[in-house]
């Protein structure tokens, strides 16, 4: 150890760096040249493989519209955790902010173990008004929203539209009852990644898999649920203005997992029955008795 | 306290640095191997991230090596493969060699005073058993067919034969299965030794928090790991021996439950979340100490958060299966338990905060990442209760929001709690002092990408991306978030590519660095009492330990601002009674 002397306390701010090599010195400014040239390019003229500020200005990240009637709880009280949890964020970086740059080398620092009662219950304050303020508010507004709408499934008496789901690599098969309200019967709608729903009604999913897990998303219903082999899960929903909108899988499912994309169209109860009328005679026309393989459906429980 | 004895050093170049027994040897091949996985698992988020901003055009540089097949385009099929090993290498073969198996390493033994870990050749065979792992899963990538694609969570039934039939998904399965065995066999050494070889006079409450928090972690890894490796054992049979554990649906006459492994696996996979973030969370909260020369603001406090997440951690793992239509009643269970965790998280966070606030800060390298750590850990933490919450978690779940919460608590705040360790202890390990502008530079190109790119992930997944897509234009509605993705992407690879000035700064310092003193960074815990890099058998006479590790800015000490953990109070001071009368007086 005699060629490394210990080295001496130095004097606040003082801790000079000792070991500095010109390399580093090109290689930092060569890279922040590099980063500088990228942002400043940026700035300049767009091409499909870069971005500029203005797109992505005009990308501003935003919600798919809402056309549920359910949505917008979701959405509300994510604006509430984010003006929660911005208040919290803003005050911790100002604490380390300050500290860092207040409550340097120059600066004493204080003897304290922080173990006092005083420091104890402080914390202990902070932490429970948090917890019953943000998480209590967060919670009891959940609480109230699962129990009306989202754990709160259409009824019979509510006279949903019921619809079958079965999922596939990479596909959403849809069978809905037809005029005489059983499944699995030659009036039966089946369609392929084509899903039609009127305005104004509940609609009740039962979903499952034929080959691996999926999980059918409705961005703009603000809810997706996760579909299974050999199980059954459920989703309702009811629209509240017309429009065609995206279905989508959300859970990894294969390769095309990316193609697995379906289309949601809402019409007006009118034309609603119109297309359910169409379909009927169409499907009619086109069943098999025999063809087993087509009739995976099941009986229906509330 | 059992009797240490002196083992006399290898004279082998096989024993000394292969073979070893010695846990800094095994702690610096921990780290090395886990520095070459970041760098693999790095290099496929890379090329995930390319895909994303510029479909399906060929890569750059990588795909002329890596992808011939289709000629530098990233396949659907390979961009699955990418993102499963991505998740599935920086968890388990470089995140977990070098916080556990690294850290947890070199500085359980030498912080609490002992001479080596209780069992040292189990520590050895942890080290081996990780590298027939790593070999096992290096493998899946060179056979036909293709290495794993079902994702790192390994979903049955997409990760039985179902979904990807041949041997690159069982290899990883069994190579996962084997790191499981290494992490187990590490963490029953760890848990005994810290039981058994605290120095004397060393009780619970005197350890450095980062013994707490490693050892913390090695009671969760003992405990749930085994319930990872059940579940993978079934899923094997389920590939291997045709049984049906996990198989089901309309291509299956009976059949399993494809639920019950999702159940197995967050089991498990709550508490690793908390098994990767525990060990940085015990480094950040001694480092905030350390580098504010103030002691650790309500040690106890902060253990006893981290035993209570601990706990916690165990009975919270639904939140990851809100969507999988459990009960309403064990749904909100799960929720409000969820929301529960804010208690103990919010005791860690005012403490760090109070810890600094009134020091004398030293920005030192470490620091400075140390404090990258709780303002990235701040966002991951606070973006968590979004996704706890069932009513947000229905349109969030699965997308980049859920990327975006995890990456920042237990990518970023790993990652740069890694570097703040890797820093902190370099002049110990390597006996040699790095570079403190490189590293400080290499500070400013990681904490500034890594904010803006999972931050804009988040901003995407509000904006109702899925996670694990391929391409953004496959979804109309997703078209416009192209030029955010772009952003990300080039974003991540300027993080990607300021990892040089890490790299540069480590191959030059390891080897040709400014020999490191004793104890540069001047702080009391035993590690530091005793040469650098320590003898091969750390202590010669095993310390006494006298104070906690947090002694800064004692006034009953003078001349200067810390105080060894070993260290009689100098007789200068003995005029104590002095002392405390001015104390008194003020």
């Amino acid at each position: 150890m005699s060629d490394t002397p210990k080295r001496p306390n130095p004097p606040p701010g003082a801790r000079s760096d000792r070991s500095r090599s010109p390399l580093a010195f090109v290689a930092a400014a060569l890279f922040t040249l590099a980063v500088a040239t990228f942002g400043l390019s940026l700035l300049g003229g767009s091409s499909p493989r870069f971005p500029s500020w203005r797109a992505i200005g005009a990308a501003a990240p935003a919600r798919p519209i809402d056309v549920s009637v359910s949505g917008h709880l979701g959405d509300h009280l994510f604006d509430f955790t984010t003006k929660g949890i911005s208040f919290l964020f803003i005050v911790m970086c100002g604490i380390i902010f300050w500290a860092a740059t207040k409550h340097g080398p120059e600066h004493k620092a204080v003897y304290d173990h922080g173990s006092s009662g005083k420091a104890l219950i402080l914390t202990a304050v902070v932490t429970l008004s948090i917890l019953f303020i943000l998480d209590g508010t967060l919670l009891y507004g959940s609480f109230v929203d699962l129990g009306e709408a989202f754990y709160n499934f259409p009824k019979e008496s509510d006279h949903p539209l019921i619809i079958e789901v079965q999922a596939q690599q990479w596909a959403w098969n849809f069978r809905y009852t037809g005029p005489d309200g059983k499944f699995n019967t030659p009036d039966d709608i089946v369609t392929l990644n084509e899903m039609h729903i009127p305005v104004g009604r509940p609609v009740f999913l039962r979903l499952t898999s034929k080959d691996v897990i999926h999980s059918f998303y409705l961005p703009n219903f603000r809810t997706k649920t996760d579909a299974f082999p050999g199980a059954q899960s459920r989703l309702w929903f009811q629209a509240t203005q017309p429009g065609v909108f995206e279905i989508g899988c959300a859970q990894h499912c294969g390769a095309n997992h990316f193609k697995m994309r379906g289309q949601i169209t809402i019409d007006t109860p009118e034309r609603y029955a119109d297309w359910e009328r169409a379909q009927v005679a169409q499907n009619q026309r086109r069943y098999d008795p025999n063809d087993v393989e087509a009739h995976w459906g099941w009986d229906w429980e509330y | 306290m059992s009797e240490q004895h002196i083992h006399p050093e290898p004279t082998t170049f096989i024993r000394k640095y292969v073979f070893s027994t010695d846990h800094k040897v095994i702690a610096q091949q921990f780290i090395w191997m886990g520095l070459i996985f970041l760098l693999m698992g790095g290099t496929m988020a890379m090329m995930i991230r390319w895909q994303l901003a510029n479909p399906g055009v060929p890569v750059p540089i990588l795909g002329k090596l890596l992808l011939h097949s289709t000629g530098g385009i990233v396949s659907p099929y390979i961009y699955t493969s990418l993102f499963t090993g991505h998740g599935a290498i920086m968890i388990f073969f470089a995140i977990t060699p070098i916080m556990i198996g690294g850290f947890g390493n070199y500085c359980i033994p030498l912080e609490i005073g002992a001479r080596d870990m209780v069992f040292p050749t189990l520590n050895m065979l942890s080290f081996w058993t990780m590298v027939i792992s790593c070999l096992v899963l290096v493998a899946s990538l060179l056979v036909p067919g293709g290495t794993a694609a079902a994702g790192w969570t390994t979903y049955p039934t997409l990760s039985t034969n179902i979904g990807t039939p041949g041997l690159g998904q069982t290899l990883v399965v069994i190579a996962l299965f084997l790191a499981g065995l290494s992490t187990v066999q590490g963490a029953v050494n760890y848990i005994t030794t810290v039981i058994r070889l605290r120095a004397p006079g060393m009780g619970y409450f005197d350890m450095p928090l980062t013994v707490w928090g490693l050892w913390l972690t090695a009671i969760l890894n003992a405990l749930f790991v085994p319930v990872l490796g059940s579940g993978l054992i079934l899923l094997s049979f389920d590939r291997l021996f045709g049984t049906h554990f996990f198989v089901t649906g309309a291509l299956v006459k009976g059949g399993g439950d494809p639920l019950l492994f999702q159940h197995l696996f967050w089991i498990f996979g709550h508490p690793e979340v908390y098994i990767l973030i525990l060990p940085v969370w015990g480094v950040v909260s001694d480092l905030l100490s350390f580098f504010a020369r103030k002691p650790a603001f309500g040690y106890k406090a902060t253990a006893l958060s981290m035993v209570v997440i601990c706990i916690l951690s165990a009975v919270v793992y639904g939140h990851h299966m809100y969507l999988t239509t459990m009960s309403p009643l064990l749904g909100e269970s799960f929720m409000v338990l969820t929301m529960i965790i804010s208690v103990p998280a919010m005791v860690l966070f005012v403490n760090w905060l109070r810890t600094i606030w009134q020091g004398s800060l030293r920005l030192e390298v470490p620091m400075l990442f140390s404090l990258g750590v709780v303002f990235v850990f701040g966002l991951g933490g606070l973006t968590g209760l979004y996704l706890a919450d069932i009513p947000q978690d229905l349109y969030l779940h699965d997308t980049y929001f859920v990327v975006g919460h995890f990456h920042l608590t237990m990518a970023a705040a790993v990652f740069l709690g890694s570097f703040a360790s890797i820093y902190y202890w370099f002049p110990k390990i390597w006996g040699r002092m790095f570079n403190n502008t490189l590293g400080k530079l290499h500070f400013w190109f990681s904490i500034v990408p890594i904010t803006i790119v999972f931050c804009t992930m988040l901003l995407v997944g509000y904006s109702g991306m899925q996670r694990r897509l391929y391409n953004v234009e496959s979804y109309d509605f997703l078209k416009r978030l192209l030029p955010l993705n772009q952003l990300i992407s080039y974003t991540a690879f300027t993080l990607f590519t300021g990892q040089i000035f890490f790299v540069s700064n480590f191959m030059y310092s390891v080897f040709r660095g400014r020999k490191a003193p004793d104890n540069p960074w001047e702080v009391g815990t035993l590690e530091w009492q005793i040469p650098s890099p320590p003898p091969h058998h750390n202590f010669d006479i095993v310390p006494t330990v006298i104070h906690g590790p947090h002694e800064f800015n004692n006034p009953m000490v003078k001349g200067k601002d810390w105080l060894a953990q070993d260290e009689v109070i100098p007789p200068e001071t003995a005029e104590a009674p002095h002392v405390e009368t001015q104390l008194a007086g003020e």
